[in-house]
């Protein structure tokens, strides 16, 4: 096994170091966020209250409670209880569409004094231990489509209520969870090409349609994928059904595009074009770029940037917090975080490969592409190499619900890990 | 296990080490590659380029009283784009609202000022304290908000210095020049309208300076640091020759009465005093002059606004006749004791009569009594002995017919008629020297401004023909100027000036005489079309060594002697009762 370049501590010592680093991380960037505000700026705005830097350590604590849990309980108990844990994860979303109070025109909160909580992030461990048990029941046998059928069902739930909400991010989210755990239970090149072509033609239609407004794309890509079943010799009929599966996700996507609120249509088109919005979504891509590059090699020195002091950094206690780190500690910095980041994936990678039973494997596979997807998404929307769309960055990001929900799955983690090289 | 795990576990960490390494190298390139540009763009995101004006200069009388000053009000302002954001929780409607604005007119106002080109535009001007403070304590539910500190224009002798001092007013939309150059004007800026202001604007208003602060994202300076880029000239301030008690006398000897006068010190032709009525508040503009209060001073027909020292013409009558007796004694057609035909109240030329002012005749006067009881008959027959050049050349020497030099750009020349200037109105030939008799006593085509008969009076008064008005302390004159004598002779001007004390001491202007200072004068009262006459006196004293030169016309204000004199007399007094005080060190 090629595993030697890691540390040859225990994997589990390793991402619960992994994890208080991150907390420490997180503390001392809202430690500054909270801090770095200048006299008269005050006046103007009081800008962020100290009190969240305080109510994060609180979750800091819950958090290490949740991990604690995760990492004692019996895997048996989560592979049987996920049904029951799906369900009332379904349950809670309901809910929050129902009682939930509108904040800044989403329901996506409940709130409970000064507490907020988000049904939609505890749903992320629901749906990976129902997928993991779903893929675990199928993984010794031959069928493939109806398992894969199955969790499409079981995603698409909480997805269509997530984006009821709406909230795009965390709908995305459950995709890649999803595609992760497809991908990890395995299937044929027959089967990745029925659905993925589908998901290339959506695209496609999507840029021919509303970013460049001809219909040379889309129809580029239908006579370029039916020379290649023709090439690969596919029978007609499915290469015809193939094709007309094209056609409708295209035309689908359409539909799709014309359904979503204004505001979320106006960020992906501003990403194909930040000059659409300067004062917007476009204005947070900008100044996010200018509080990382103007961090340079080591950064301003902690509590001394102005972009995160004087506020042109929106969000910078939650989804933009990275944009802080960039500015203050640079580069250098920007890299040892992301380091930390890609040790706990790799390890996951790792747990999930050396998992014995393949429900473990499965979760384990989840809770990496879990910290894979937000920690990618979310650098890249702050460098602005993606659209602007909310999705916190693990652990760092100011916000109870995600932190609690990534320690516990580190939990998993580290129980899962535990189980295949301890016991 | 099953083994296909080893081949994904190797895609996706192929994958995903792929995208780390994406975001890695664009961390790269913002951070390391483009460092020196997002520095730049973080820098010019907090840092502004404030141009701020330099306080405009003051207007100090000689005494270093202040007459024009600055005073700095606050304004509460918006941003251009407020009235493009409509809606109920804009914070135009809500200012709206808790002020108890009248929407329309105030939006009218606004789109006003933004039409201007108005960086900002002002919702109420000079505010009071209580919506000072609304807006100060609620700032953060009215985005966009300012309270600004704005320096207005204070005249605090407003309508005693009006037409000398003149105003500010806003800069017009072709005056504005380029938005890049911080010294030239800005929409919102203050430029001199009329007087001195006009005339002196460059150096009243300084440069203006250019400064970095540091804002935040709201647009809102912040912290004290701050780069100067450019510093502030501050506009010089000016000390005007004129004086505040002066000036206060004449206005009170003038007593509202329609005219002009104006005071020469000598021998420096300082400007001491200079009242022109009806005159006007030039605070009105400075402080927001509605169209209606416009409109009315416009329609005045009294024109309030012109300045009559130098922009009014009259007839100069009688004290016209010191040209007269000047330009005969210089060509020896008159001499200082000639007498002519007596006088029976009338002369007849040609076909034509042309009558004494005083019907029932002087009988021989001879050219002293003439000049002493202002004989017109006796001035028909000099002169008809002279030649027009020898008039209008006598005239333009002494001042008239020109502009003074005074820093007035709306300063007008008058009206010296010669022979060409017949010719060309009357045609050649078509004209008789039936005119000399007119020109002789200062009637007919001749017009002067009042400033000019006091330039005339200061001239044979000190025997200087170099003299000319100053208005500005310091600016000319003084210990280098020596004085150039007329190209006249001394004997004519010591006679004039003694005849011009037996006005005031026996003839005509006795209504100006002091106690303890001989004065040495001229009255005259002016025919003209419009109605009454006007009343003239010029003078200067003590007519043994001059120390001023005192010029007053009364419009339609009758007879010189009665109406004119004792407004010398009664300025006069003043002037020498202070004399000590105003002139320390004594001149």
């Amino acid at each position: 096994m090629k595993q030697d370049w890691l540390p040859r501590a225990s994997s589990g010592t390793i991402l619960v170091w992994s994890f208080a680093a991150l907390c420490l991380f997180s503390l001392a960037t809202l430690w500054s966020v909270t801090e770095g505000i200048r006299g008269p700026y005050e006046m103007a705005d009081s800008g962020m209250a100290k009190a969240i830097f305080w109510r994060q350590a609180v979750w800091i604590a819950v958090g290490w409670a949740a991990l604690l849990v995760a990492r004692r309980t019996s895997l048996q108990f989560f592979e049987e209880s996920a049904p029951l844990l799906y369900l009332g994860a379904v349950a809670l979303l309901l809910l929050v569409l129902a009682v939930g109070p509108e904040i800044a025109g989403a329901k996506r909160w409940f709130v409970m004094g000064p507490v907020r909580l988000q049904p939609s992030e505890p749903a992320k461990i629901a749906l990976v231990l129902v997928m993991g048990r779903l893929f675990s029941h199928y993984a010794s046998r031959d069928r493939q489509l109806l398992p894969v059928i199955a969790s499409l069902l079981l995603a698409g739930l909480p997805l269509a209520l997530v984006l009821r909400e709406p909230d795009l991010g965390t709908s995305l989210v459950y995709v890649a969870l999803w595609l992760g755990a497809v991908f990890w239970f395995g299937l044929s090149w027959v089967f990745l090409l029925s659905v993925g072509s589908p998901l290339l033609s959506a695209i496609f239609n999507f840029y021919s349609e509303s970013v460049v407004h001809q219909a040379w794309p889309w129809g580029a890509y239908l006579l370029v994928l039916m020379a290649g079943l023709t090439v690969a010799r596919f029978r007609l009929l499915e290469s015809f059904l193939l094709v007309l599966a094209n056609i409708a996700t295209g035309v689908g996507m359409s539909y799709f595009w014309d359904g979503l609120k204004p505001y979320q249509q106006e960020r992906i088109l501003t990403f194909f074009d930040p000059a659409r919005d300067q004062f917007g979504s476009g204005y947070q891509a900008i100044q996010s770029k200018v509080a990382i590059g103007s961090g340079g090699l080591f950064g301003t020195e902690y509590l001394q940037g102005t972009q995160k002091g004087l506020a042109f950094l929106p969000e910078r206690h939650t989804d933009f917090i990275f944009s802080v780190v960039g500015e203050e500690l640079g580069f250098v910095g920007a890299v040892l975080l992301i380091g930390i980041y890609l040790v706990i994936i790799l390890k996951g990678l790792e747990i999930a490969r050396k998992a014995r039973k393949s429900f473990s494997s499965q979760v384990a596979i989840g809770v990496t592409i879990y910290f894979a997807f937000h920690v990618l998404v979310n650098i890249a929307i702050t460098t602005g190499l993606l659209p602007v769309t909310g999705l916190p960055l693990p652990v760092m990001s100011y916000g109870g619900s995600n932190l609690v929900v990534s320690a516990f799955m580190l939990g998993l983690l580290v129980n899962i890990g535990s189980r295949t090289f301890e016991s | 296990m099953p083994e296909h795990h080893y081949i994904q576990a190797r895609i996706l960490r192929g994958v995903i080490l792929l995208l780390f390494g994406v975001i890695v190298a664009e961390l790269f390139a913002l951070q390391i590659v483009r460092h020196d540009y997002y520095q730049g763009q973080s820098l010019q995101n907090r840092q502004v380029q404030i141009r701020v004006n330099a306080p405009r200069g003051r207007f100090l009388d000689r005494e270093g009283q202040v007459l024009a000053d600055n005073v700095y009000l606050a304004d509460i302002t918006l941003p251009r784009s407020c009235l493009s954001e409509a809606g109920p929780d804009s914070t135009l409607s809500k200012l709206l609202r808790w002020f108890a604005m009248p929407a329309d007119e105030t939006l009218a106002r606004l789109g006003e000022q933004k039409e201007a080109g108005r960086p900002r535009l002002t919702l109420v001007a000079n505010a009071d304290m209580p919506r000072i403070a609304t807006v100060e304590e609620r700032r953060r539910e009215l985005p966009g908000a300012r309270v600004e500190a704005r320096a207005r224009r204070r005249y605090k002798h407003g309508t005693g210095f009006a037409h000398i001092i003149g105003y500010v007013g806003e800069v017009r939309a072709e005056e504005v020049g380029d938005e890049d150059d911080h010294l030239a004007y800005h929409p919102g800026d203050t430029v001199g309208r009329e007087g001195l202001e006009a005339a002196w604007e460059d150096e009243l208003r300084g440069e203006a300076g250019l400064f970095l602060k540091e804002v935040n994202a709201v647009g809102r300076v912040v912290g004290s640091r701050e780069v100067p880029l450019w510093p502030v000239v501050p506009g010089g301030d000016v000390t005007l020759t004129l004086s505040l008690a002066l000036q206060d006398s004449l206005a009170v000897a003038m007593d509202g009465r329609a005219g002009a006068a104006v005071a020469l010190s000598l021998p420096d032709g300082e400007v001491l005093a200079a009242v022109s009525n009806p005159t006007y508040d030039p605070n009105l503009f400075t402080r927001g002059i509605s169209s209606q209060e416009w409109r009315d001073l416009l329609d005045d027909p009294r024109h309030p606004f012109l300045n009559r020292v130098v922009q009014a013409t009259y007839p100069p009558g009688s004290p016209y006749k010191i040209v007269t007796s000047l330009a005969g004694l210089e060509s020896g057609v008159v001499g200082k004791w000639s007498h002519f035909e007596p006088c029976f109240g009338s002369y007849r030329f040609g076909d034509r009569s042309f009558r004494c002012w005083r019907r029932s005749g002087h009988g021989d006067l001879g050219h002293g009594g003439g000049l002493v009881h202002s004989c017109d008959v006796f001035y028909y027959q000099l002169g008809l002995r002279l030649d027009l050049s020898q008039l209008s050349a006598m005239a333009q020497l002494l001042g008239l017919g020109q502009s003074t030099g005074s820093p007035f750009t709306a300063e007008v020349d008058g009206n010296i008629p010669d022979k060409a200037w017949y010719d060309e109105h009357y045609g050649p030939r078509r004209w008789t020297r039936g005119v000399l008799l007119n020109n002789a006593i200062g009637q007919g085509e001749i017009l002067v401004t009042p400033l000019q008969m006091a330039v005339l009076t200061a001239r044979v008064a000190i025997n200087d023909r170099d003299l000319t008005p100053s208005f500005r302390l310091g600016a000319v004159g003084g210990p280098a100027h020596v004085a150039r004598p007329l190209p006249l002779a001394v004997s004519n001007l010591e006679w004039l000036r003694s005849t011009m004390t037996r006005v005031v001491d026996m003839g005509t202007g006795t209504q100006a005489r002091l106690e303890a200072i001989e004065v040495a004068g001229k009255t005259g009262t002016a025919e003209n079309p419009h109605g009454e006459d006007h009343a003239w006196f010029v003078c200067f004293a003590p007519a043994s060594a001059p120390m001023v030169a005192f010029v007053v016309i009364l419009e339609h204000g009758g007879h010189g002697g009665a109406a004119a004199a004792p407004v010398a007399a009664r300025w006069l007094g003043d002037f020498f009762e202070w004399h000590e005080r105003l002139f320390p060190g004594g001149a």
